[in-house]
């Protein structure tokens, strides 16, 4: 993985009342850095703070105090605005919300066409981020028309098409149903594995975090755990504190551990759960 | 009520009527528009009205939608229609239902309303024709470029077109939440569709509240999003889609063009004594 840095967040804290002397600050305090080729989960609770890391992260809200860097470019200069929002997208929650024009191509488009691209390739970008999430037969339906997750995929081209190098994905799934999340969740693995996109995920679902390079959890601004999946989920009380569900494989497990079953290595998905269960039953018999 | 609503909506398509160009379109679209109220005669208004059906034709677009847009206009029609019976008393006296009064239905009365009924239904065909064969967003460009030469009056068309698409974009999702508010309503007891007029139109106020309000918040993250991809108002953008006039277009220009001096001159100069070509309105 190359090791270079993409996207510094240094010292930074945000409030959305810069006037009122006892503001409240959405984050505080936060430094992290994310990589090129990285995937990253940032896990919070509804109002842990979140959703402001996305939109501080392309310039779209600004630090009240410390700094972002993109691309060694400051957020906070204007004149970066354009230049970084190339290089940074964020996929909303809502679908419906993101989504320009009434058609599922020209919606793809529009990015593209912001960045003053030739017609002939932004062609060529457009059919290919449709490939990509596997909407390309649906390049002439009507938006409106399509499910949650397949609208969320058609805002996901739109990103792609763009080609920047790190995508954030404000709570991209919330909305979805089991199946939708499903489809975003591929995509999105897609993405950073084929194009080595840098993605960082912002959820509540803990399920999510399972195949990340890194966990970061929020909690009231602040970072309140940082790690691999694996020392995360292990850290059962934390989460908990930390207002998150922790998945039911990682609850049975520790439960099983306690009482003096030994389950092998980390268990994060119903996969492991099995294979490590099947082993420990194999063993004592 | 609200699912019937067509006009606006569009029907994609490979016909030759999908492939005109969009601007060649609208065009076209006022051309017809101009001539129908330049017609006075029933054979040049037969002409556009032949043409418009057989553009319906061309384009594959089932009547069942053509109908059903035509729907909404039957008061309109009927009302009109009524009117020119009621006003028109040119030629002998058909009907003459009170003998006390003036009033009569007459020869001329029943041709101007039939006449303006068919111009009615044509000119809602050739406009409908134009959106259900376009997409709303080649459309809006087409305007765009249309209206281009504003510019010099420093005329932003670039924010007009795109405030157009988004408008357009937000008719179903908009017409989709009413639907949703108006059940959630519904489920807590509100009563919409009994009592006056009156009480009718003060149920609609817990609907349309909150879609104001929810618009709202969707604008403003539409706006975030929209920040997300680069748009800023002002850049020079550029479009996927090149529009350029092909021989087809011209070639439609040109049918069009033998079919406007058709319409002008059966309906300004005197052709043949016949029925057909005396002046209707």
């Amino acid at each position: 993985m190359n090791e270079k840095v993409l996207i510094e967040f240094s010292n930074v804290s945000y409030t959305y009342d810069e006037e009122s002397a006892d503001a409240v600050y959405a984050v505080s305090d936060i430094s992290f850095n994310v990589k090129k080729g990285e995937f990253i989960v940032i896990l919070g609770h509804n109002g842990s703070g979140k959703s402001t890391v996305a939109k501080l992260s392309n310039a779209i809200f600004t630090p009240s105090s410390g700094k972002v860097f993109v691309d060694s470019m400051d957020t906070s200069d204007e004149k970066n605005e354009f230049l970084i929002r190339e290089k940074v997208g964020v996929v909303f929650q809502n679908p419906d919300n993101q989504i320009v024009a009434s058609i599922v191509e020209e919606d793809v488009a529009f990015g593209p066409e912001n960045l003053g691209i030739d017609p002939d390739i932004i062609r060529k970008r457009v059919d290919e981020a449709l490939k990509s999430v596997g909407m390309y037969e649906y390049r002439l339906h009507e938006t409106h028309r399509l499910s949650g997750g397949q609208k969320q995929r058609v805002a996901i081209a739109g990103m792609i098409a763009m080609q920047p190098q790190c995508i954030f994905f404000d709570e991209s799934t919330a909305m979805l149903d089991p199946q939708g999340r499903k489809e975003v969740m591929n995509t999105v693995r897609k993405l950073n594995k084929e194009f080595g996109v840098s993605i960082v995920f912002i959820t509540h679902f803990m399920e999510e975090a399972v195949n990340a390079d890194k966990v970061i959890v929020i909690n009231e601004g602040r970072i309140f755990a940082e790690g691999t999946p694996a020392e995360i989920f292990s850290r059962q009380d934390m989460l908990e504190n930390a207002g998150l569900d922790v998945p039911d494989t990682v609850k049975l497990a520790s439960l099983l551990r306690e009482n003096g079953i030994p389950l092998d290595g980390d268990i994060l998905t119903e996969e492991n759960f099995i294979k490590a269960y099947l082993k420990a039953v194999k063993h004592s018999a | 009520m609200i699912k019937d609503i067509t006009i606006g909506q569009f029907f994609p398509g490979n016909s030759l009527i999908h492939k005109l160009d969009p601007r060649a379109k609208i065009l076209l679209t006022f051309i017809f528009i101009i001539a129908l109220f330049l017609s006075r005669n029933f054979f040049s208004l037969g002409l556009l009205f032949t043409t418009a059906i057989a553009a319906i034709l061309v384009s594959r677009i089932s009547f069942r939608v053509i109908l059903k847009g035509l729907r909404m206009i039957v008061v309109l029609v009927v009302f009109t229609g009524i009117l020119q019976l009621l006003y028109n008393d040119k030629g002998d006296i058909l009907w003459k239902p009170f003998e006390q009064y003036d009033f009569a239905v007459t020869e001329g009365g029943v041709f101007s309303a039939v006449f303006i009924i068919f111009r009615i239904i044509a000119l809602i065909l050739f406009s409908s024709l134009l959106t259900y064969t376009t997409s709303p967003t080649m459309l809006t460009d087409a305007i765009e470029r249309l209206l281009s030469p504003l510019k010099l009056f420093k005329i932003n068309v670039n924010s007009l077109a795109m405030m157009m698409t988004i408008a357009l974009r937000f008719i179903p999702t908009l017409i989709e939440e009413i639907n949703i508010i108006m059940s959630a309503q519904k489920a807590r007891g509100a009563d919409l569709e009994t009592g006056s007029f009156t009480q009718r139109v003060k149920a609609l106020v817990p609907v349309f509240i909150p879609l104001i309000v929810n618009s709202f918040r969707r604008a403003y993250e539409l706006a975030f999003a929209m920040e997300c991809r680069c748009y800023t108002g002002n850049n020079k953008r550029t479009r996927m889609k090149k529009m350029k006039f092909s021989v087809r277009d011209y070639l439609v220009f040109v049918v069009v063009t033998l079919l406007v001096a058709a319409v002008i001159y059966t309906s300004y100069f005197d052709v043949y004594p016949l029925f057909i070509f005396e002046r209707v309105v």
